[in-house]
Parts: C-alpha cells; sequence; structure tokens
C-alpha cells in the first residue's frame, strides 16, 4: 500500500500546492514578478535561471527516485534472494558532481554578472541632475552628479532627505522616473531595511555604517528602445519614451522595512511615488517653500498675533494651529517648512503631510481609487493616528518619549482638541 | 554465539547483592539505588542520558510547535489582534531558539547518546560524567530561558516592573528574533528577555560543547576491536563531525554573546554605535557559528537517514566512503558561506561573491548524498516500514529545500528574497520536512530497541501523510508570499497587497501538521503502553546496536565484539563465514561499570542561579547579585568534588549466554 | 583525580588518553575563543587606530616581566610533569608550588597594571579600546586563575596519599597542557596587543 502512497503523496500535495497558487495573482502591490526597474528586473531575470536550473534538477532526480520506489518495492510474499549487495559505482558518482557543478556554474556566471550590475552605479549622463532638474538652486557641482536621496531609517518611520535641494521630507519618497537615483541608508537607531520590491531588492540600514544602493524606476531610453524596439525621429523617440514612463512607470509603490526593528516592525511601511520631471519639480518647490499662515497670513503676523491676544485667532485651523504649537507639542518633533518655529527633527517632517496617501509610515491609507487623496478617509487616519498611537504603533515615541510624548500629558488631548489638529494638518497640502 | 546475537533471551543476572560503596569523599557513592528519582538523577548510563534528552527534547518540540501555531493563528487574518506585537515578537524569537536549542538538539543528543556507543561497540562513552553534566547543565539552560515567560506572567499581572539597568522596558521574554541582531539587543532598545536569552544561551552551550568533546574522545578511543573508521556506521560518521562543528563553531557564539552582555552590564563598546561599536560585528560572529550550527542540526538527520536507506533497501549505502566524505565536506565548508546570511548588509561587491560561489559549492556535496541516498534505493527490496517512509519523504522535502537553498545563494535574487516569507519556506523546508521528518523516522526505527517495544498499528501512515500535507501547504506557499513581498517576523499585515488569502492556507496547514504531529505523541504513548516485546533486531538490520537485547542491558555488550567489517551485523548474519562477529575474552573479572554520581548534577545545578542571578540583577531585583555568585561557588564546589571523588566503579557479570 | 584504568579504557585506538584527547579539544576550543576577541581587537585597532593611543599607558617593562614570569611558570610545570612521571612526587610539589608562586605573581602583575590604567582613565567603558582590550585580558586573567586554582587543589591533594603516582601523571599532564596553552595565548596577546601598537 504505501509503496505508492507516500511518493504521491507529497508529489501531489506539492502540484495541488503549486497549481492553486500558480494561478494566483502576481501582479500585486509588492511582487517581485512585477517589476518597474532595471534591478529588479535583473534580480528576477537571475531568480528565473535558478528555477529553471531547480526545475529541471527537480523533475530529473525526482522521476529516477519515484521510479526506484516502485521498481524495487517488495512485493507481497516476497521470497527473492537478497539483492546484489552493491557498494556503489565511483564512475557514476564522479559523472554526478560533474553535472552538479555544471548545473551550478550555469547559476554562478549570471550571478557574478548581476552582483556587478547591481552594485555599480551607472554613470549616465540622463542621470546627472543638470541634464532633467528643473528646479531652481542647484549648485554648480551638484549639476554634475546624480540625484541623492538619504534614507533615514528610524524605529518605525523613514525620513527622505535631498541635501542637493535643500529639501527633506519621510515615508513618501518622491522620485522622477527613469533616472538612476543613488540612495543612502543611514538608521539612526537598529538595523532597518530598504525594500521597494518592484523597483528593488533591499539593501539595509545599518547604524554606523554607510551602505547605499542605486535605483531605477524605469528602463532608461537607451534600454526601453532596445526593449521596444521603437524607431524614429530623436523627438518621436522621446515622446514616446515619455509615454512609456507615463503609462507604465509613474505610479505609486509600496515599500517596507524588511529587518525585524522591534515592537512595530511591521507597520514601518512606506510608498514611493514615481513622478515625472516637472512633477518632481514643482513638488520640491512647493516643500521648499512650505506652508504659510491659516488664512494666508504671513507667520511674523500670524505669532504677533497669537503672542498678543490668541483668543483672536479663531476657526478650527488657527486653533488647530495653536494646539499643534502649544499643548500638542507638535512642533517638538515635527518641522513644517515655512513655520519658523516648527522645525523639530526628532519626527517626520510634515510640510505637505496632506498631500501624502496614507500616514504613520504606511500604515493607515487614504488612498482613493484614482489615485488622490480621500479626504474623508485621511482626516479619519489623523484623528485616530494623534489618538492613539500607542494602538497604532506600539511603543512609538509620539505617545511614549521619557515625558515628550502626548500619551504622558497630565491631560490627554482631548477629541475636540484632536479634531482641530487633524483639520490644521489636512491644511497641508 | 552466531545467529544468537538476535534473538531474544533471559533477562540477565547481575552479581547478586551489589551494594553502593564510598566515594574518595567518604560520601555513599549512589550506585544501584532502589528510588528510581534517583537512579536517574544520578545516572551516567548514555542511554538513560539519551532517553532524558530525547524526552525534553519531545516536550520542548511541542513548547515551540504551540508557539508556531499561536504565530499562525495571529497571521489567519490581516489586522489580527489576537497577540500584541511585543507578544507576537517575543513568540517568533522563542519558537525559533526552542525549536533550534531545545528541540533538535538535545534530539540529536539523544540519538548521538543512545547510540553511538553501541554502534561502535563500546560500553559508555569516553567520560560518563560529563555526559551526565552535558543533560543537567542543558535542563539549567532550558529552565533559564523558560523562567522569562514567568517573568512576563508577573510583569502582566502588576506583580513585577523592571527597575535598575532595564526600568521601563516591559519585555521580559526574549523579543528580538533567534539570532538577537545588534543594536536592537542593546539596553536602549530591549528589556531583560535579551539578558534571559544570553545566559540561556550561553549555558546550553557549555552543555552542548561538553558533550561534542566527549562524543570526540569517544569515537576516536572507544571503538571495538576491527571497528575501523571506515568501518562506522555512518550515523557515528556524522555524530563525528557534528561534534568537531561544536567544538569550532560554538565559541564565537560564546564570545559574541559575552560582549553583548557586556554591553548591556558594563556598558562597554562592542556593538553601541554611539561608542563606536559596529553591530555589524555581532552578525559576523553570529553567523560564523550560525551557520555550522544549521549543519549541526541537519548532519545528524543525514546521518539517521543514511542508516534507515539500506536497512529498508537490504542493501548497503550507496558510495559509503563519498557519503562520509561529502558529510566531512559540508562540514569544512560550512565555516566558509557564513556571509550568505548577510548579503543585504552592503558586503561590497567582491564578498558578495565569494560568498555566493561558496554557498553553491556546498550544495554539490549535498547533491552527492542525495545521489547517493537514491542510489541505495536502486536495485533494492524495498519496504515501506514506517522508519522507511519517513526518510523517503525526507529525500523529497529535503530536496525541496534544497532548492530554495540555491535561490538564495544566487545573491542578487536573494537581495529580493532575503527577510521574506520565502527565507521562511526554505529554512522550514530543511528544518520540518529535513530535520524532523529525518528524526521520526529514526525514531520509529529505533524506540523499539530503546523501549523494547514495538509499533502497534498503522497510526504513522497518517502521521507521514498529515504531516507531510501540513508542510506542504503550510510553507510552499510561503514562497510566493515572499515573492509578492511580504518580510518576515511582522506580527500584521494589511489588506490588499494580495497576502491575505496566501496567509490563511498556510495557518490552516500549520494545524494540520500540529495535528500530525500530535498523533505522532499517541503514537509513541501506543507504543509505551500496548507494544509488544520487540526482539533484539525486528528489522533486520546493519549495524552494531541491534546485536544487543531490546532495551539493550546496562553494560551493551557482554563481550566486547570484534568487528570484521563495515555493517557488522549484516555480514554476520548474511555474508561470508569469515565475516562473522567474534568476541574479546575477558577473562573472568567481569564488566566494569561506571559508578552513577551527584556531582554532575550538583556542578550543573549551580547555572540556575548564576544564570536567573543575572538576568534579575538586570531587572533590578536586589542582592541577585550575591545569587549569581552563589552560583558560580556552587558550579565550582561540584566540580571539584567530582574531580576528587574518583570515578569509583563496579563489577558485573554477565551468565555466559547472554549478549 | 585518576579515572580509571579498565573500561574507560586506556586502550586507545589513537594511542591518545582519553583525558588528553579531551583537553585537547577543549584548548581547540579555547583557540576559537582567544581567536574571535583577538580579531574583535584588531578589527577596531583598525577601524579606529586614532582612537586611543596606549603607547603612553602601557608599560613594556612590567608586561615583559610578567611575560618573562609566566614562562618561568611553564617551565616549572614543565618540571612538575615531568617529575610525576618518575614518580617522584616531593619534586611534583616543589615545582607545582612553584608554578602556583609565579602564577600569582603574574596576576598580580596584571592586578597592578590594571588598576593603575583605571587610574589614567582607561577603562572597560572606555570606547572600543578599552572593551576589546579589558574583555580580552580579563578573560586571560581568570584562565589563570582557574589553572592556579586546579594546581592548588592538585597541590594539597598530593598530601592526602591517595595519589597514585601511576594513574596522576595523566592527569598532571593534562594540567600542564592547559598551563602551557594560557601561556601560549598570553605571548600572543602581548605581541598582538601589547607590542604591536608600538611598531608604527
Amino acid at each position: 500500500m504505501k509503496h505508492s502512497f507516500r511518493g504521491l503523496i507529497a508529489l501531489v500535495s506539492s502540484l495541488i500546492a503549486i497549481a492553486f497558487l500558480a494561478g494566483c495573482d502576481t501582479n500585486t502591490r509588492m511582487s517581485t514578478f512585477d517589476t518597474k526597474g532595471p534591478i529588479a528586473e535583473a534580480q528576477l531575470d537571475l531568480f528565473m535561471v535558478t528555477i529553471w536550473v531547480s526545475l529541471f534538477i527537480f523533475v530529473l532526480v525526482g522521476s529516477v527516485y519515484i521510479v526506484a520506489m516502485f521498481k524495487f518495492r517488495e512485493r507481497k510474499n516476497d521470497d527473492r534472494p537478497l539483492p546484489v549487495q552493491s557498494h556503489g559505482n565511483p564512475l557514476i558518482e564522479i559523472g554526478l558532481i560533474g553535472a552538479s557543478i555544471l548545473l551550478l556554474v550555469i547559476i554562478a556566471v549570471p550571478t557574478l554578472r548581476a552582483i556587478w550590475y547591481t552594485h555599480d552605479f551607472p554613470v549616465t549622463e540622463e542621470s546627472k541632475l543638470g541634464a532633467w532638474y528643473q528646479g531652481e538652486g542647484l549648485s554648480a557641482a551638484e549639476e554634475d552628479k546624480p540625484l541623492t536621496i538619504r534614507v533615514e531609517g528610524y524605529q518605525w518611520w523613514w525620513g527622505f532627505a535631498y541635501p542637493q535641494l535643500g529639501i527633506t521630507s519621510a515615508n513618501e519618497l518622491i522620485i522622477p522616473a527613469g533616472k538612476a537615483i543613488r540612495l543612502e541608508l543611514r538608521s539612526k537607531d537598529v538595523i532597518h531595511s530598504f525594500w521597494l520590491p518592484r523597483i528593488a531588492g533591499k539593501v539595509d540600514l545599518i547604524p554606523g555604517r554607510s551602505n547605499g544602493m542605486w535605483i531605477q524606476a524605469g528602463d532608461s531610453i537607451e534600454d526601453w528602445q532596445e526593449k521596444s524596439g521603437a524607431t524614429g525621429s530623436d523627438e518621436e523617440l522621446r515622446a514616446a519614451y515619455a509615454r512609456y514612463l507615463q503609462e507604465e512607470i509613474h505610479n505609486y509603490y509600496y515599500g517596507q522595512c524588511a529587518e525585524y526593528c522591534g515592537d512595530s516592525h511591521a507597520r514601518m511601511l512606506f510608498r514611493a511615488s514615481v513622478v515625472s520631471d516637472d512633477d518632481f519639480a514643482s513638488w520640491v518647490s512647493e516643500i521648499k517653500t512650505g506652508h504659510q499662515a491659516p488664512d494666508d497670513m504671513a507667520w511674523e503676523d500670524w505669532y504677533a498675533a497669537n503672542d498678543e491676544s490668541p483668543e483672536k485667532l479663531t476657526g478650527d485651523i488657527n486653533e488647530g494651529l495653536q494646539l499643534f504649537m502649544s499643548r500638542g507639542k507638535c512642533a517638538t518633533c515635527h518641522a513644517v517648512n515655512g513655520n519658523p518655529r516648527a522645525v523639530g527633527v526628532a519626527g517626520p517632517n510634515l510640510t505637505k503631510v496632506a498631500s501624502r496617501l496614507s500616514v504613520a509610515a504606511g500604515w493607515l491609507n487614504h488612498r482613493a481609487e484614482d489615485g488622490s487623496v480621500d479626504i474623508e478617509q485621511q482626516y479619519a487616519n489623523f484623528f485616530k493616528w494623534i489618538k492613539e498611537p500607542n494602538t497604532v504603533k506600539p511603543g512609538n515615541l509620539m505617545w511614549k518619549a521619557n515625558g515628550g510624548g502626548i500619551g504622558e500629558l497630565e491631560e490627554l488631548l482631548t477629541d475636540d482638541e484632536i479634531h482641530k489638529i487633524s483639520l490644521y494638518l489636512q491644511t497641508l497640502k | 554465539m552466531s545467529s544468537s546475537l538476535t534473538e531474544p533471551t533471559a533477562p540477565a543476572t547481575h552479581d547478586h547483592a551489589l551494594k553502593p560503596e564510598k566515594s574518595n569523599l567518604g560520601l555513599m557513592r549512589p550506585d544501584h539505588s532502589k528510588s528510581v528519582i534517583i537512579d536517574w538523577l544520578t545516572t551516567v548510563d548514555h542511554k538513560k542520558i539519551g532517553i532524558m534528552y530525547g524526552a525534553m527534547a519531545l516536550f520542548f518540540l511541542l513548547v515551540g510547535g504551540l508557539e508556531a501555531l499561536i504565530i499562525r493563528a495571529q497571521l489567519i487574518v490581516p489586522e489580527n489582534d489576537l497577540v500584541s506585537a511585543e507578544r507576537y515578537n517575543q513568540l517568533f524569537t522563542m519558537h525559533g531558539t526552542t525549536m533550534i536549542f531545545l528541540a533538535i538538539m538535545p534530539l540529536n543528543a539523544a540519538f548521538f547518546n543512545f547510540l553511538v556507543p553501541l554502534q561502535i561497540g563500546a560500553r559508555d562513552v569516553a567520560f560518563p560524567r560529563i555526559n551526565s553534566f552535558s543533560l543537567w547543565a542543558f535542563v539549567a539552560g532550558a529552565l533559564v530561558l523558560n523562567f522569562s515567560w514567568l517573568m512576563q506572567a508577573f510583569s502582566e499581572l502588576g506583580w513585577f516592573t523592571a527597575s535598575g539597568p532595564t526600568a521601563g522596558m516591559t519585555d521580559f521574554v526574549p523579543g528580538m528574533g533567534w539570532f538577537g541582531y545588534a543594536p536592537l539587543t542593546e539596553r536602549q532598545f530591549t528589556g531583560v528577555g535579551t539578558d534571559f536569552w544570553i545566559m540561556g544561551l550561553q549555558i546550553l552551550g557549555i552543555a552542548s560543547l561538553s558533550a561534542a568533546m566527549n562524543f570526540i574522545a569517544t569515537i576516536i578511543n572507544m571503538r571495538a576491536p576491527g571497528m575501523k573508521m571506515m568501518r562506522l556506521p555512518v550515523f557515528t560518521w556524522m555524530t563525528l563531525i557534528v561534534s568537531l562543528l561544536i567544538v569550532f563553531a560554538f565559541p564565537a557564539i560564546t564570545i559574541a554573546l559575552g560582549q553583548l552582555m557586556f554591553d548591556r552590564v558594563f556598558d562597554t563598546s562592542f556593538f553601541q554605535v554611539a561608542q563606536g561599536g559596529q553591530p555589524i560585528l555581532w552578525q559576523h560572529l553570529f553567523w560564523i557559528f550560525g551557520h555550522p550550527e544549521v549543519y549541526i542540526l541537519v548532519l545528524p538527520a543525514m546521518g539517521i537517514v543514511s542508516e534507515v536507506l539500506p536497512t529498508f533497501s537490504k542493501k548497503p549505502l550507496f558510495g559509503y566512503s563519498i557519503v562520509v566524505f561529502s558529510g566531512a565536506v559540508i562540514g569544512f565548508l560550512g565555516f566558509a558561506v557564513w556571509s550568505h546570511h548577510m548579503f543585504t548588509t552592503g558586503l561590497g561587491k567582491v564578498a558578495t561573491a565569494a560568498f555566493s560561489l561558496l554557498t553553491m559549492a556546498i550544495a554539490v556535496p549535498t547533491g552527492v548524498k542525495i545521489f547517493n541516498w537514491i542510489g541505495t534505493l536502486w536495485g533494492g527490496r524495498v519496504r515501506f516500514d514506517a522508519p522507511m517512509i519517513f526518510s523517503v519523504g525526507f529525500i523529497w522535502m529535503f530536496m525541496m529545500g534544497g532548492f530554495s537553498g540555491i535561490m538564495h545563494s544566487a545573491a542578487p535574487a536573494d537581495a529580493q528574497q532575503q527577510d521574506s516569507y520565502f527565507v521562511i519556506a526554505h529554512f522550514h523546508y530543511v528544518a520540518i520536512g529535513g530535520i524532523l521528518l529525518a528524526s521520526i523516522s529514526g525514531l520509529y526505527f529505533w524506540l523499539p530497541k530503546i523501549l523494547g517495544k514495538m509499533w502497534a498499528g498503522k497510526l504513522s501512515t497518517w502521521v507521514a501523510i498529515l504531516s507531510t500535507v501540513g508542510l506542504n501547504v503550510t510553507f510552499f506557499p510561503m514562497h510566493f508570499l515572499g515573492l509578492i513581498g511580504m518580510p518576515r517576523r511582522t506580527h500584521t499585515y494589511l489588506s490588499g497587497f494580495g497576502w491575505d488569502s496566501y496567509n490563511m492556507v498556510c495557518s490552516i496547514g500549520a494545524f494540520i501538521l500540529g495535528f500530525s504531529i500530535l498523533l505522532f505523541v499517541i503514537d509513541i504513548i501506543l507504543l509505551m503502553t500496548k507494544g509488544k516485546p520487540a526482539g533484539n533486531d525486528p528489522w533486520d538490520a546493519r549495524t552494531l546496536e541491534w546485536a544487543t537485547t531490546s532495551p539493550p542491558r546496562s553494560y551493551n555488550f557482554a563481550r566486547t565484539p570484534i568487528i570484521p567489517a563495515r555493517d557488522a551485523l549484516w555480514e554476520h548474519k548474511h555474508g561470508a563465514e569469515n565475516r562473522k562477529i567474534t568476541f574479546v575474552d575477558e577473562g573472568s573479572h567481569g564488566i566494569h561499570m561506571p559508578s552513577q554520581s551527584w556531582m554532575p548534577f550538583v556542578a550543573s545545578f549551580g547555572f540556575i542561579p548564576l544564570g536567573l542571578g543575572l538576568c534579575l540583577m538586570q531587572a533590578g531585583v536586589a542582592y541577585m547579585g550575591y545569587v549569581t555568585i552563589s552560583g558560580l561557588v556552587i558550579i565550582t564546589l561540584g566540580a571539584t568534588l567530582w574531580a576528587i571523588e574518583g570515578p569509583g566503579g563496579y563489577h558485573i557479570h554477565p551468565k555466559e549466554d547472554e549478549i | 583525580m585518576s579515572d580509571d584504568a579498565h573500561n574507560n579504557d586506556s586502550h586507545h585506538n589513537l594511542m591518545v588518553d582519553n583525558k588528553k584527547l579531551f583537553m585537547w579539544l577543549f584548548l581547540g576550543s579555547d583557540c576559537m575563543f582567544f581567536g574571535t576577541m583577538i580579531s574583535t581587537h584588531l578589527i577596531y585597532r583598525k577601524l579606529y587606530p586614532e582612537s586611543f593611543d596606549p603607547t603612553s599607558l602601557f608599560s613594556l617593562e612590567l608586561t615583559s616581566f610578567s611575560t618573562f614570569i609566566l614562562l618561568m611558570s611553564s617551565f616549572l610545570m614543565a618540571l612538575a610533569v615531568s617529575a610525576m612521571h618518575k614518580s617522584d612526587i616531593k619534586s611534583f610539589r616543589r615545582n607545582t608550588l612553584g608554578v602556583i608562586f609565579f602564577g600569582l605573581i603574574f596576576l598580580a602583575c596584571q592586578v597592578y597594571e590594571f588598576t593603575e590604567f583605571v587610574h589614567e582613565g582607561l577603562t572597560l567603558k572606555s570606547g572600543t579600546f578599552g572593551s576589546t582590550f579589558f574583555m580580552l585580558t580579563g578573560t586571560h586573567g581568570v584562565h589563570v586563575a582557574i589553572g592556579l586554582f586546579w594546581l592548588t587543589c592538585m597541590y594539597f591533594y598530593s598530601f592526602t596519599g591517595k595519589m597514585d603516582p601511576h594513574e596522576s601523571a595523566i592527569d598532571v599532564e593534562v594540567a600542564g597542557l592547559y598551563w602551557h596553552f594560557v601561556d601560549i595565548v598570553w605571548i600572543i596577546i602581548f605581541t598582538v596587543i601589547y607590542l604591536i601598537e608600538f611598531i608604527k
């Protein structure tokens, strides 16, 4: 009974599993199969080599195995003499060792190539800032360099600094399509790992160590041209390439921390919006400008009024801002560009936070189907995040930070206060 | 003298009225005790020690399994809140630590202990008292590690709060992952849980190290006449290689743990970044231990399979020398591949390439073993008894785990797979599909010898089917889950990423797997309560342990055998006349047995106050420094008295016709 | 102290007594032990050569002296082993006492040296150098202390009359192996931690 049973069960369940799941959708938010950048693509190609080699060995060895089990099983009332007590066959051994080595070489060669490719930053003219960046204020030295973003890992959120452009953001990375970008990976506390699967495999952020990687969303124009076989004049090609980037690459990508970093590791997500050069430049400029005070007041005026007679600054937004600056202590940790008194760096920079499609490092989402902000959901998320950060992200510093957290206030923020702060935050578009 | 080796005989008569004697200390040695408890606490008999290791291993297998089931229950739906984040993180840490250090390693130790002296024709190991010490040190380590759960319970009930060095921290159970990456393990980020982990592992390390050295000395020095190295059963060879791996790999983690402890207790700078420490050093040191460790875990399983397959194919292992040699190569190369756990840490192109290629290289000897196992079946006469079913399953499942290992070895591909569910799939295939199935095979094979009873009924078939189905349903989808972006060690996940149905399937599979283990436990209980006498050699096996009674007498062999060939028992039964086992004529002064002793138990008991004292000191409990020191004193005292008491010994005179 | 003659058998297949083999294995793992600590020290020295300059703190004269003392103690240990082989218990006792005496001097030098360092501001908490230096030399010191404890026990045991030279020769030899190892490790530490700082 058991002779066929055993192998069959293993085989069948493997096949069922494969069948069940092969039919499943692999075009998901963080799929490594649906690649949108050359690094992820190189890594996937290499993976497929290993899959084919493994499958080949599996089928070959597996069939010999199954045949052996069937053919040489003991029969009922088997009274044959003992089988030949063979001790081995050196020739077969050597042959099999040789074949194994050969198969591994098939994997090793592309592996080495891919290691070099994914490590070495491709020096191209198009990637240099001077070639594509349309914003202002770029120094001559920087024009010659590619865009460099400093990724800062904290428990449990991400800071994204663009030192060449003089801005800092958090949790939602904005990058231009089609350009090789250098990422500097720095951790401020424990080890984290930057994983944006559709663009690239992960690299760790290790405190005390300066890791880096390069990423690129979408192919360069040459690679695109090669792959698509497009022809035409320079202008036509550029237009077609721009269309390709727009249709296939511009998107909202999902990433997550991939190295266990403490209580809320599971909730340390991030996003990457891949946009056109124009959109990127305007975003940078908006961040640089920052926000005005409510009702379009200048900040000196607002502070003057606030210092003198705060009760004259009426309305939920004003009151929300007042709470932001005082009782809520938000400005101690969070910066809002434009606001001279909100320069905290312990927490995420909140400039244009209302344009982000999630909060709490990707954990609370308010992205509508069409890719815009779902205002009601955003409000609910802000509210929830400020009301109970300890539930949303157990252990996080906004709640409890050696006396500085909002969970450590003698009187916790009331619902009304949180309501106003949320409304204020929603104005930071 | 010939085939009576395999036929049951009447019970032995020992010397009548054996009375315990005084040791050099002037105290009575605990030999021939009438109390069962004293007998087992002071035993130096490798067989009893093996049984105790095995019982503890099975217990912790269930503990670790329970931790796994809670994990899977938490993950069955997105944003579940069955357990808190802190608790979940503790569960996966303890699951890994328990399974590796408290389940598999002692299970391997159980097999080593019971089988190796029998397989080499010896009466016991080289150092019986050290053997006992290893066991009790293991128990001490297990206790210290799991005491943390008690502390956590006290904390949850509000009866205890951490103060002093770890004031403000609420984690008492280790929750930093089983490989404890710095700087998460520093005092700023984790509480006393990390200290429990450090002390538990250090104590367990001492247990493993002393046992390993004991086995090396045993295998090299205590073989019966004629038992040349190349006539050793493969299982004994694997024991030797594994023991050497332990001796050379454990120091790395001992030092790493020591450095971490110094960081936490004395504020040194080994891994604290602010003072210049480099967390990546921890990773290097840990994996220099950690990679050989996984071969320490799997080589015994391969040894077991290398015994079971020939027995149930009725022919010798195909390519014995190459199987042994590839085991040695795997052990050796195992020290050269550690940074493949660190491909995403920014090692640089050259190091990445080197470790990538070396990791691929290690697939060769592993593949060789698989080919040889299949070659063993080929041309044989295969009986699918319970042990064989599991060994056959092992080959299949381990092969699948090996494939995902090859996928990992290609470093750029690994950049996507590392730290995702793909890794979890890989190592569970090799650990459960490989090590666990092989261990279950070994238990089905050798429990009749160990307990003297034969398996009743066909529950084993159900264990086999359900464990295989459970394993595959739980872990096969995890390959995909990882490849579509789910990172590991995440206590929950959002819907909308395509992970929901995979997780549900995996969780269902886990319960199927858990159920199969339950059935296995039931089968063992049935064996113990309803099993019929097994006889000496119920499987028509090949190696020397089957030439003894079931269970073997305390002295193993009445007369030391002289070994004419490999697979000595098989040759004796079915081989040529000149290949029969003969015996040493030892004259009439009887068999010398080592005396039992309290000292190993006493010495290893000292680890408990040592470990707990230090941890509780970190938690701010007063006077714990004294407790720690008292632990050291007990250990020193125990060891000193042990040295002075002398080994003692007594004689047994078996009957003429006894085995 | 002796393990027994007949069953835990000195009938070896390798001509190396069980206890000696066990000690060699232990020393093998101890090698890895010290090797890991020494490597850690060297790695941090290479990473941060400017972080600390020990040349002003180290007293090569003192450390050379204590190294020499330890070497001499090893010599006396060899004599003790040889004495036991020749069943000369009196000579064994004299030489063992010598080893203990010299070992204590070595430890005293270490204690003096460390106290000086602490006064000068080099402690366990002094960055990576303090951490690696004290852990390494401290562990070595503990090894020496354990060895001294062992030898002291042996010394007193030799007075009880229960020490049969024939059986105890192997025990003394094993203790000797341990002591020589501790000495060799110190030579390496001396070279690689102390001397190397002066070659720049």
